[in-house]
């Protein structure tokens, strides 16, 4: 293997609250996405280049450019570009499958609609005279994870095709005398510099987690970062050997969360309680309660256990609600939602 | 489809929602329905899931635009040339989606590229709009519709046909749709005249139950973990909206409007200060749908009334609407300049001729004294000496409110950048593909359009490489994109003393700060200069964070005497420079003043530097300036601020006319 090393997820220190977002995310892709918020230099890109490394391996067939798993999707195959593999499906053949982890599409601050919806086959088109479509980086995402790094920089028309399938699960083209629709559901990574202006309120209901990171304050830590970066950049291939059994660790006990996940269960008492949350912190639509119980259910998951506690429903709320609070306009997004929420319940209670 | 949809009759609450949903299910000729709501209340869930409910109808087999066999005066032209032997097949109502990024030759349809590279001959493909006739076309996120697009479907749905003009070919079929819409009005409002298209509107919010919201939670992750059992189980409570909805389709045609009931109909729609007539037929047609679900076989007067706030509430307008913002006045009367110009706090002269425009509805100034303001009040205002040594002050932010449209006109320049203000044509390979040209001069081919241009002469041109088409340099095509970009916008601030009086500077920044909500929405550039005491201070320099701005005015201090000019040349300062780097640039400078300059920056007069500053700003044609008067509506006016927007050719506003219509005077207006 000659791919350059990665830095190692489990060598990153501190950050702790990102590292979990994105690792719930990988056990539950139906979180739809993480929102990454903070300064330069927080590791941010670095976590999630990383990720590659601990994905968890998913089945699909061999070259599809749709990323789909055997018979996920037969109305695709009978329009897809590989001719081989979906005549092999539509007669009901065995195709050629194989596992690979989890990919991680970056889709660029500067790239074009075209590119990532998908467009017209010029080659094919001007050697063979027949339209086919070309899939974009959305097909590419698909079952993956959509990284985009300054996500508030994005361009608009491209914001709003990334609203629509995220929202969805579906990629629908109608343009340049293309009509297609593939599945395109993918964990929306985004991270972001706050100071250089504010994501649109309907993409940013769009991530299901928020994280805040800033610089680590810890004398101790930060010499941490610069010994393990150093040493990374010396020898990588050592850095990462050293750290193998720890990234075997999590990359086991994710994989033992995405089992237990389904026999995860939540007394309705605790459902209240989050219902509550949503209500008493104010919340616009109903999108915040579903993250947060997919969320705490994940968390328990992660921890072992088959049972939803208090704990785990709080700390899902620190993560699904602190871009879904309702907010005066231009008011900064509230960073510690537990102390808003005794606010809150605090105000009325004193005016009584 | 690939994606099990969400089970309609797994959506909790939201029954005005699904009642009007499935109105429109019922009877066709209702219209259509907009859903306004924040963000995650099942807005899009519920359209997509009412396409498993939808009823069946009769189609002849095979044509791609679901003709109806039964109507012969109404076909394409392929089943007219066939009308002796059309067979027919019965499936479900279609819903058609229209992304977003669609373009014009998908929407409205086109040539067929394969077959006309084939056979030679200019076949016309059918496109979105073939297939929404006679179903539902959905438009997700409708407000961020390109407005090329919003025209062909406006269009379309006036004329119930598409006509079709393009790439040689000429064609016609019908087209008739129910339009579906869902929009956030975070994200901005929706054109007047496509609002007025859709025959119903809902506005939903979350449920506030408690209990609701914890069996949706459930039902929702129970959906995601299982998709396929959790629609199995609901199945049987989905046919049987679907049986109840076929049922009322076929009883449809035997309902009876009473006529006396329509009496009662026009009078909600009087009473309710509709405009137009869309209301009434659209009331008449839902009720009976209404009626027609219920069973009953004649409309009844609960029906109207139920049937009534679905379709007023996008129409609806107020009985005392503000009166229309006056014309910017760029030739009123030049006033006699004999003013003493260091004073002007103390002159008492009376101004009958000022142009007063009507009060509004309401006016702003007594009920937004906080109490700084009375503070503000009770110091004597002609005091000059008093006032510049008093301690500065913060005043609060006022009420913002929802700023009307400020745009730079549109025009055939090249720009580069981004955001939502002003509509340009871009020059850089990105923004929208609107449409193609035969002009070439950017190189950025448009290969779909270039092609089909070229389709047709393939069998006589044969080519040596291999390749089945062969391109001509007259076929060459160049796509034509356009995107809306921000503008630059700043922001000159008087901060002086006389700002703080009566209140002003509350009124002032709530005006200010709903300026900058609106330049957020539209992704502007903006930068604040404010002027007090002796000099103009740049308080923010050029930047996109509007948030940094806000703080900014949160602070922003007041106190000392005008120097206007001095602003005006600091003004004029940066919009040179931005003009340097971006000579394409179309800035906007919004003055917020009541014009009463006392400091200036030379020997001359103030007031007349003033003056001859902003003709000099004027001068560049760019640049486009507005002028926010903020002084006070009383017996004593000056109109200063007045005379320095004449002067700067700049549009005129007081703060109360800048409030943008509402949604419902929109539409008023577009109707007259």
């Amino acid at each position: 293997m000659n791919k350059r090393p990665v830095y190692p997820f489990v060598a990153i220190v501190g950050q702790d609250n990102m590292k979990l977002a994105l690792i719930l995310n990988i056990i539950n892709p139906t979180l739809s996405g993480v929102l990454i918020r903070g300064e330069k230099g927080t590791a941010k890109s670095t976590a999630v280049r990383a990720l590659a490394e601990i994905l968890p391996a998913i089945e699909v067939v061999k070259d599809c450019p749709f990323q789909l798993s055997p018979g996920e999707a037969l109305d695709v195959c009978r329009a897809c570009p590989h001719i081989e593999c979906s005549r092999k499906l539509l007669h009901q053949e065995p195709v050629e499958t194989m596992h690979r982890g989890l990919r991680v599409v970056e889709l660029p601050v500067g790239a074009t609609e075209d590119r990532v919806v998908g467009t017209l086959d010029l080659e094919h088109a001007l050697k063979k005279g027949e339209k086919r479509m070309e899939p974009g980086l959305l097909a590419a995402a698909h079952r993956g994870l959509l990284y985009v790094d300054e996500v508030n920089l994005l361009d608009d028309h491209v914001v709003d095709v990334l609203l629509d399938s995220a929202a969805m699960g579906v990629n629908t083209i109608e343009r340049e005398g293309v009509s297609f629709s593939h599945p395109a559901r993918f964990t929306l990574v985004g991270t972001m510099n706050p100071e250089e202006g504010e994501l649109r309120p309907q993409l940013l209901d769009r991530f299901g987690l928020c994280v805040h990171i800033e610089g680590i304050n810890d004398p101790a830590a930060r010499v941490a970062i610069m010994e393990r970066r150093l040493a990374f950049d010396d020898h990588p291939e050592d850095f990462c050997a050293r750290w193998q059994d720890e990234s075997r660790d999590l990359v086991e006990k994710i994989a033992r969360a995405m089992e237990l996940y389904p026999q995860v269960i939540i007394d309705s008492p605790l459902l209240y309680e989050i219902a509550s949350y949503c209500l008493e912190v104010g919340v616009d639509g109903h999108r915040g309660d579903i993250i947060i119980l997919k969320a705490a259910k994940t968390l328990a998951a992660f921890n072992g256990r088959t049972e939803v506690q208090k704990d785990d429903v709080d700390a899902a709320a620190q993560l699904a609600l602190p871009h879904r609070v309702r907010r005066q306009p231009l008011q900064d997004i509230v960073v510690e939602v537990d102390r808003l929420r005794h606010q809150k319940t605090a105000q009325p209670a004193a005016g009584v | 489809m690939f994606n099990i949809a969400y089970p309609f009759a797994a959506i909790i609450g939201q029954d005005r929602l699904k009642r009007a949903l499935i109105l429109n299910a019922v009877n066709p000729a209702v219209g259509g329905v907009l859903i306004r709501g924040e963000k995650g209340t099942a807005k899009s869930t519920a359209v997509r899931a009412l396409a498993a409910v939808l009823p069946r109808i009769k189609v002849v087999k095979g044509c791609p635009y679901a003709c109806d066999p039964d109507q012969p005066w109404n076909l394409c032209p392929y089943c007219r040339h066939h009308l002796d032997r059309l067979p027919s097949a019965v499936r479900r109502v279609r819903v058609v989606t229209l992304p977003l990024n669609a373009t014009e030759d998908r929407v409205a349809g086109g040539i067929d590229f394969s077959r006309a590279v084939k056979t030679g001959r200019r076949i016309f493909q059918p496109g979105l709009l073939a297939q929404a006739h006679r179903g539902i076309l959905y438009v997700d996120e409708v407000n961020l519709l390109d407005d090329h697009l919003v025209d062909i479907i406006l269009d379309a749905a006036a004329s119930g046909r598409n006509l079709v003009e393009r790439e040689g070919i000429s064609y016609i079929h019908p087209c008739q749709f129910i339009l579906v819409g869902t929009m956030n009005p975070e994200e901005g409002e929706l054109r007047p005249q496509l609002l007025d298209r859709f025959g119903l509107c809902v506005e939903i919010v979350a449920e506030a139950d408690i209990g609701q919201r914890a069996a949706l939670m459930q039902l929702r992750e129970a959906y995601d973990t299982d998709p396929q059992g959790f629609s199995q189980r609901f199945q049987p409570e989905n046919d049987k909206i679907a049986n109840e909805i076929q049922a009322a389709c076929q009883l449809l045609p035997n309902v009876s409007f009473p006529p006396h009931l329509r009496t009662l109909v026009s009078e909600i729609c009087i009473e309710n200060h509709v405009a137009g007539h869309r209301a009434d037929l659209v009331i008449e047609q839902a009720a009976r749908a209404l009626a027609a679900l219920l069973k009953h076989h004649e409309v009844t007067v609960d029906d109207i009334r139920e049937v009534a706030s679905l379709a007023l509430v996008h129409r609806q307008r107020h009985l005392a609407p503000p009166p229309p913002p006056p014309e910017p006045d760029h030739d009123h009367q030049p006033r006699p300049d004999h003013q003493p110009e260091q004073n002007l706090e103390s002159n008492e002269s009376p101004r009958p001729d000022q142009p007063e425009s009507q009060a509004g509805s309401r006016n702003p100034e007594p009920e937004e004294i906080s109490p700084d303001d009375q503070a503000a009040l009770d110091r004597p205002a002609q005091d000059q000496h008093r006032r510049e040594n008093a301690v500065e002050q913060i005043f609060a932010v006022g009420e913002t409110f929802k700023v009307k449209k400020i745009a730079s006109p549109r025009d055939r320049i090249r720009r580069r950048g981004s955001g939502r203000r002003s509509r340009t044509r871009i020059a850089q390979k990105q923004g929208r593909y609107v449409k193609s040209t035969t002009v070439l001069n950017t190189g950025d081919i448009a290969l779909d359009a270039t092609l089909r241009a070229a389709a047709p002469y393939q069998r006589q041109r044969t080519s040596g490489n291999g390749l089945a088409v062969v391109l001509k340099p007259e076929d060459l095509r160049e796509k034509i994109r356009e995107k809306r970009i921000g503008n630059f916008l700043l922001f000159l601030v008087d901060a002086s003393g006389s700002m703080g009086a009566r209140g002003r500077m509350t009124a002032s920044k709530g005006a200010i700060m709903s300026l900058l909500l609106d330049a957020y929405q539209k992704r502007d550039r903006i930068a604040m200069v404010s002027f007090r005491h002796q000099e103009a201070v740049v308080n923010l320099p050029p930047t996109a964070s509007i948030e940094l701005a806000a703080h900014l005015l949160q602070e922003m201090p007041v106190g000392g005497r005008t120097p206007l000019s001095a602003g005006l040349a600091k003004t004029y300062e940066l919009i040179r420079n931005y003009l340097l780097r971006e000579c394409a640039g179309r800035p906007i400078v919004i003055i917020i003043t009541d014009g009463k300059a006392n400091v200036a920056l030379g020997q001359e007069k103030p007031k007349a530097e003033a003056l001859a500053l902003a003709g000099r700003l004027s001068r560049d044609e760019r640049l486009h300036c507005l002028v926010v008067d903020t002084e006070s509506r009383g017996l004593v006016q000056f109109g200063l601020a007045r005379e320095l927007a004449a002067a700067l050719q700049a549009e005129y506003f007081r703060i109360e006319d800048l409030k943008a219509d509402t949604l419902v005077n929109i539409v008023k207006e577009n109707v007259k």
